[in-house]
């Protein structure tokens, strides 16, 4: 456990340090909202505001994982040889969970700011938000492991993994369409049961397979 | 030397065209029942199914063959479990394009203009299919051959379990509609009530496409394996 405390807390030193960084993702947050905003004006169409939306949460949480992920090869050699990869991936699901998290929250704020999703029941909103983006960062964090062995980088880890996010996203996307109208919500229990297992099946996939991406 | 083993056999292959032979024959012959909508279209549930369930079937070897691979990393269990992948591939594609003339002209009252429509079931299969060519894209990018074999593995376990949550789990949670047996309200695909002319030809179909698409997936596999033993000497 003290492992993985550390694990997280030298992510988030490192995160802190590079101010270049959080400045970068705050921006691609920003600008794509706004660009949407831009595209989307004098559209009420609900069922437009939640696709862009989901589509704003992949890119950016792509963006977000990649830069954490980048230019640290020499450094993760090192760690290699200190930990066990079970409790090395258990802190950087842990980490890149949160982080990922407060990026997406970010990103909620500027577009009800910009664009805002009207009537909208909160709670079963920021829910789904919160399950799918947990869902989403270890999957990205998986894809990218995998990505970055094989050499492709950026492109690679997009490729692989946008085919698996769409149950996540399709999901929510039910889910949010729910909570945005704010009519019925009676069968939201569903899918919110759905959320929670796919994480827990994504998380637990994660935990068995990163092991064999460790060896080298 | 190189492995032979039951791929190498030819009896189960004769079965295959037997099966595959009688199949087509009496599919296309054998009296079906006129449903409203589907009429004689119901034929090409000797097809279409069968095209799902030889992908299936393949991927789940392909699936066994990755793991065994992560537990015991031998040359040989990758050679099956990628070109499996290859294999169940070329089956999905087929099973899209059936599909896909099947709802040209059954679906929308028949006016044979529609092919895609958003179908749980349909989205599933797609999804599915582009993460497997995300397999064949990861494979490519890597070269050398230990680790290609053992990252391709870890992808394929994953995009395996995501594709059964996707096209068999999701469709029975959604609300939406399904045109589909067994999805979004429909009845399962046993309760439908399969015609007993059409049990006789659909059962012995299955059993000739899977054979057929194991002896694909054969072929391919004992081109690789000759292909690494030149490589190797």
């Amino acid at each position: 456990m003290n492992q993985v405390l550390a694990i997280i807390q030298r992510e988030l030193q490192h995160e802190l340090r590079s101010r270049k960084a959080w400045l970068a993702i705050l921006l691609y947050t920003a600008s794509t909202v706004y660009i949407s905003y831009l595209g989307m004006q004098g559209s009420t169409e609900t069922s437009t505001h939640n696709a862009v939306f989901w589509l704003l949460i992949i890119f950016i949480s792509m963006f977000a994982t990649s830069g954490s992920f980048a230019g640290r090869e020499s450094e993760m050699f090192y760690i290699y040889t200190l930990i066990s990869p079970a409790r090395f991936i258990l802190a950087r699901l842990l980490y890149n969970g949160v982080f990922l998290l407060a990026v997406s929250i970010i990103a909620f704020i500027c577009f009800q700011f910009f664009i805002g999703f009207g009537n909208t029941n909160l709670l079963i909103f920021l829910t789904a938000l919160l399950l799918t983006v947990w869902g989403i960062s270890s999957l990205l964090t998986m894809s990218f492991s995998i990505a970055s062995k094989g050499g492709g980088g950026f492109t690679l880890m997009a490729v692989l993994s946008f085919p698996l996010l769409v149950p996540l996203l399709i999901t929510a996307q039910n889910l949010s369409t729910m909570a945005i109208g704010a009519v019925n919500t009676t069968g939201c229990g569903g899918y919110i049961a759905t959320l929670l297992a796919l994480d827990a099946m994504i998380a637990a996939l994660c935990y068995l397979l990163f092991p064999y991406l460790w060896r080298d | 030397m190189i492995k032979k083993d039951i791929l190498s056999k030819s009896w189960w292959k004769y079965l295959c065209v037997i099966f595959l032979t009688y199949t087509v024959i009496a599919g296309f012959l054998m009296p079906v029942p006129a449903l409203p909508h589907l009429h004689e279209t119901i034929r090409n549930l000797y097809f279409h199914v069968c095209m799902w369930f030889a992908m299936m079937y393949i991927f789940t070897v392909s699936l066994v063959y990755s793991i065994k691979y992560l537990n015991n990393p031998k040359e040989d269990y990758d050679i099956i479990a990628s070109q499996s992948t290859y294999t169940g591939l070329v089956f999905g594609v087929l099973g899209l394009v059936t599909g896909a003339l099947w709802a040209t002209y059954s679906w929308e009252g028949g006016t044979g203009g529609v092919s895609w429509i958003s179908d749980p079931k349909i989205n599933g299969a797609f999804v599915a299919l582009l993460s497997y060519f995300a397999y064949v894209v990861l494979r490519n990018a890597m070269d050398d051959e230990q680790k290609r074999a053992r990252i391709s593995a870890v992808y394929n376990i994953f995009a395996y379990v995501m594709m059964i949550v996707f096209i068999m789990i999701y469709p029975r949670l959604s609300n939406v509609d399904s045109m589909h047996p067994g999805n979004g309200g429909n009845p399962g695909f046993n309760s439908y009530d399969l015609d007993s002319h059409m049990r006789l030809v659909f059962y012995p179909a299955v059993i000739g496409w899977l054979l057929l698409c194991t002896w694909i997936a054969s072929v391919n596999i004992r081109t690789e394996r000759i292909k690494r033993y030149f490589h190797n000497i």
